[in-house]
C-alpha cells in the first residue's frame, strides 16, 4: 500500500470534506445534514492518520487525535439525534424549512 | 507509566479544574438519589460554592510560575489564570442567574441543568489552559456539547428544541472546519504541541507549505469565530440566544465567548507569529493576515449593530448586540498592538459585568411577562427605581458612555487600533461609527424604563439570587469604570 502517496489520501479527504460541506448546507432533510457534518468530520480522521503515517514527520500523535475525534464526533451525533428526537415530538417533522418560528 | 511518573506531575495546578468537576459529580449524584419530587434548587447553592472555591483556589495559584504538566498537555502561564478568573466569575454569576430561573412551564431537568452548566465551565476552563491542540479541542467539544443540552433544556418547548437544533447544526459545521485547519497544521508539523508545532512552523520556508498553512490559518479562523459569534459564524446567534432558558443564552454570551477569544489568542499567537510569511517582509503569516481579521471585525461590527436596531425581542437584541461586541474585540486582535492582551481582557472583564447585569433584570422581566418583547421594559422606573437605575448602568456600558467599565474597554481597544504603525486608522472610524449606532437601540430601552408609563403597576421584587448577581454587576461596572487602573495591576 506504501505506494499509494500522500496526496491522494489528501485528496481523498479534501472531497469528501467538501461533499459534507455542501450536503450540510442545502440539505432539507435533519438527519441528512447531521450524516454530512459525521462526513466532514470524518474527512479529517483521513487526513490525520494518513499525516500520520506518510506524512513528513511520521507519529503516532495523529493516530490519537483521530481516535479522539471519532470519540467526540459520536457524542456530539447523539446530542444531535436527541435533539432532533425531542423537536420531532413537538413539531412532527425533520425539515429544515420548516423549522423557522424564530424570524427577525 | 508507573505511579511514580503519575505522582510527581504537580497536580495541585489543576485545583480549580479538579474542584469543578468534583461539584459536577457530587451534583450529578445528588440529582440521582434525591427523591423525584424534591425541590432541585438548592443544588445551584452548591454549584455556586463550589465555582467560588475554584475561584479562590485559581487566585491562589497566581503566585505560581508558569508550568506544563502532563507531558506539556495542561499549561498553567499568567495567561490562562487571568482568562480562567474571568470563567469562573462569569460561570458563578450564570449559576446566581439559573437558581432564579422560573420559567412559567417550570423546568423538569433542574439537577441537570446545574451539573451541565459546570460541566461547560470545566470545559472552557480546560480550553484556556490547554497546551496541546488535543486537550484544546476535547475542552472545546466539553464546552459545545454540554452547551447545545443547555439550549434545548426545555424539552417541551418549541422555540428551545429549535435553537438547540440550530445551534447543533452550526456547532458541528464550525468543528469540522476547524478541525480540517489543525489536520493539516499537524499534518506540516508532525506534532499536536501547541509550543512544538511553533517550533516547528519557523522550518516551513518552502511557499507550498506556507500556502498549505495560511488555509489552514483561514479554516480555523473561521471555525473559531462560531465560539465568539463573529462573522462569518454568526447567524446561529440570534435563534439561539432567543429560544434557550436566559441563563444559558447568560452563559454563552459571556463565558462561552471569552473561552473562544482564549483559544484564538492562545493559538494564533503562539503558532502564526511564528511562522514565516510569503513574499515581501520578514513578518509573519500572523501579520500577512491582517487585513482578513481587520476586515471580519469590520463586517462583525457593522451586522451587529445595523441589524440589532429593528428587534422587539430583548434577547434578539442582546444577540446583536453581542456580535457587536465580538466586533469590538476582534479589533483589538486585529491590530495586533503591544497593549493586545490586556484591552482584550479588560473589556471581556467590562462586558462581563455588564451583560451578566442586563441579563439579570431581563430574565426577571421576561420571566413575569412569558415573553421577551421590549414593551415589558415600560415603566421599569415606576415599578422599581433601584432596578431601574441599575439597568441605566449597564445600558450606558455597554453603549461605551465615560464612567463606566465599557468604555474603559472600548478606549483601550481604539487606542490600540492607533498605536500600531500603521495605524488602523479605517477600523477605528468604522467601530467610532457603528457604537454612535448601539446609541439608538440601546438608549431606546432607556426611554422605554424611563419615560414610558407601566402596563402594570404593582412594584416589582428581585428574589435574592438575581438582586446578587445585579449588585455585583452594578459594583464592577462602576468601580472599574471608575479606577480601572484596578483591574489593570491586577492582570499584571
Amino acid at each position: 500500500m506504501s505506494s499509494v502517496p500522500l496526496s491522494v489520501y489528501l485528496v481523498l479527504a479534501l472531497i469528501l470534506f467538501c461533499i459534507g460541506l455542501y450536503g450540510a448546507l442545502t440539505k432539507r432533510n435533519t438527519v441528512i445534514v447531521l450524516i454530512c457534518i459525521e462526513l466532514m468530520l470524518n474527512a479529517v480522521n483521513i487526513n490525520l492518520v494518513a499525516f500520520a503515517k506518510y506524512g513528513a514527520h511520521p507519529g503516532i500523535a495523529g493516530q490519537i487525535f483521530a481516535l479522539f475525534t471519532i470519540t467526540v464526533a459520536a457524542a456530539e451525533a447523539a446530542v444531535g439525534l436527541a435533539i432532533l428526537m425531542a423537536l420531532y415530538r413537538n413539531r412532527k417533522t425533520v425539515h429544515i424549512d420548516e423549522i423557522d418560528s424564530m424570524k427577525h | 507509566m508507573s505511579m511514580h511518573t503519575l505522582l510527581q506531575y504537580k497536580w495541585e495546578m489543576m485545583t480549580p479544574e479538579f474542584i469543578v468537576l468534583g461539584t459536577a459529580l457530587i451534583l450529578s449524584l445528588m440529582d440521582l438519589f434525591m427523591p423525584d419530587d424534591k425541590d432541585r434548587r438548592p443544588l445551584a447553592w452548591i454549584a455556586f460554592v463550589g465555582v467560588a472555591i475554584a475561584l479562590i483556589a485559581t487566585i491562589g495559584l497566581i503566585p505560581a510560575k508558569a508550568v506544563s504538566i502532563l507531558n506539556d498537555t495542561f499549561r498553567l502561564d499568567a495567561f490562562g489564570k487571568a482568562f480562567k478568573l474571568l470563567l469562573l466569575a462569569g460561570g458563578a454569576l450564570s449559576l446566581l442567574l439559573a437558581f432564579d430561573y422560573r420559567p412559567k412551564e417550570g423546568l423538569k431537568d433542574r439537577g441537570e441543568f446545574y451539573y451541565l452548566l459546570l460541566c461547560a465551565l470545566l470545559g472552557a476552563m480546560i480550553m484556556a489552559s490547554s497546551g496541546d491542540l488535543i486537550t484544546l479541542f476535547v475542552g472545546l467539544e466539553l464546552l459545545s456539547i454540554s452547551s447545545y443540552i443547555l439550549a434545548g433544556i426545555r424539552k417541551t418547548s418549541m422555540q428551545a428544541n429549535e435553537s438547540a437544533m440550530k445551534y447543533v447544526i452550526n456547532g458541528g459545521i464550525s468543528t469540522a472546519i476547524t478541525l480540517f485547519g489543525m489536520s493539516y497544521i499537524f499534518g506540516l508539523t508532525g506534532t499536536t504541541n501547541i509550543k512544538e508545532i511553533a517550533l516547528e512552523v519557523q522550518k516551513l520556508t518552502d511557499s507550498g507549505y506556507q500556502y498549505i498553512l495560511a488555509i489552514a490559518f483561514l479554516m480555523m479562523l473561521v471555525g473559531l469565530s462560531f465560539k465568539i459569534s463573529s462573522v462569518p459564524f454568526h447567524m446561529w446567534t440570534p435563534d439561539v440566544y432567543q429560544g434557550a432558558p436566559t441563563p444559558v443564552t447568560a452563559f454563552l454570551s459571556v463565558v462561552s465567548k471569552t473561552a473562544g477569544f482564549v483559544i484564538v489568542l492562545r493559538l494564533f499567537i503562539t503558532i502564526f507569529t511564528q511562522a514565516p510569511a510569503q513574499g515581501k517582509d520578514p513578518s509573519s503569516l500572523l501579520f500577512s493576515m491582517q487585513d482578513y481579521i481587520a476586515f471580519l471585525a469590520g463586517a462583525t461590527m457593522i451586522i451587529g449593530n445595523t441589524i440589532a436596531l429593528k428587534q422587539r425581542s430583548m434577547k434578539r437584541l442582546f444577540a446583536y448586540s453581542s456580535i457587536a461586541h465580538a466586533g469590538y474585540i476582534l479589533v483589538g486582535f486585529a491590530a495586533m498592538s503591544w497593549v493586545m492582551i490586556d484591552s482584550i481582557w479588560f473589556y471581556l472583564l467590562a462586558y462581563l459585568f455588564m451583560n451578566l447585569g442586563a441579563f439579570a433584570i431581563l430574565q426577571r422581566i421576561s420571566d413575569e411577562a412569558d415573553s421577551d418583547d421590549l414593551s415589558h421594559f415600560a415603566g421599569l422606573y415606576q415599578r422599581n427605581p433601584l432596578l431601574a437605575v441599575a439597568m441605566g448602568i449597564f445600558l450606558l456600558s455597554l453603549a461605551g458612555i465615560p464612567g463606566t467599565a465599557g468604555f474603559i474597554g472600548k478606549l483601550n481597544i481604539f487606542l490600540g487600533a492607533l498605536m500600531t504603525e500603521p495605524g488602523h486608522y479605517v477600523l477605528a472610524a468604522v467601530m467610532i461609527a457603528t457604537t454612535v449606532v448601539s446609541y439608538v437601540y440601546y438608549f431606546g430601552i432607556f426611554v422605554q424604563i424611563f419615560f414610558r408609563p407601566a402596563d402594570e403597576t404593582t412594584s416589582l421584587r428581585m428574589p435574592i439570587g438575581l438582586a446578587m448577581v445585579v449588585v455585583l454587576c452594578a459594583l464592577g461596572t462602576l468601580l472599574f469604570g471608575v479606577v480601572p487602573g484596578l483591574a489593570y495591576h491586577f492582570l499584571e
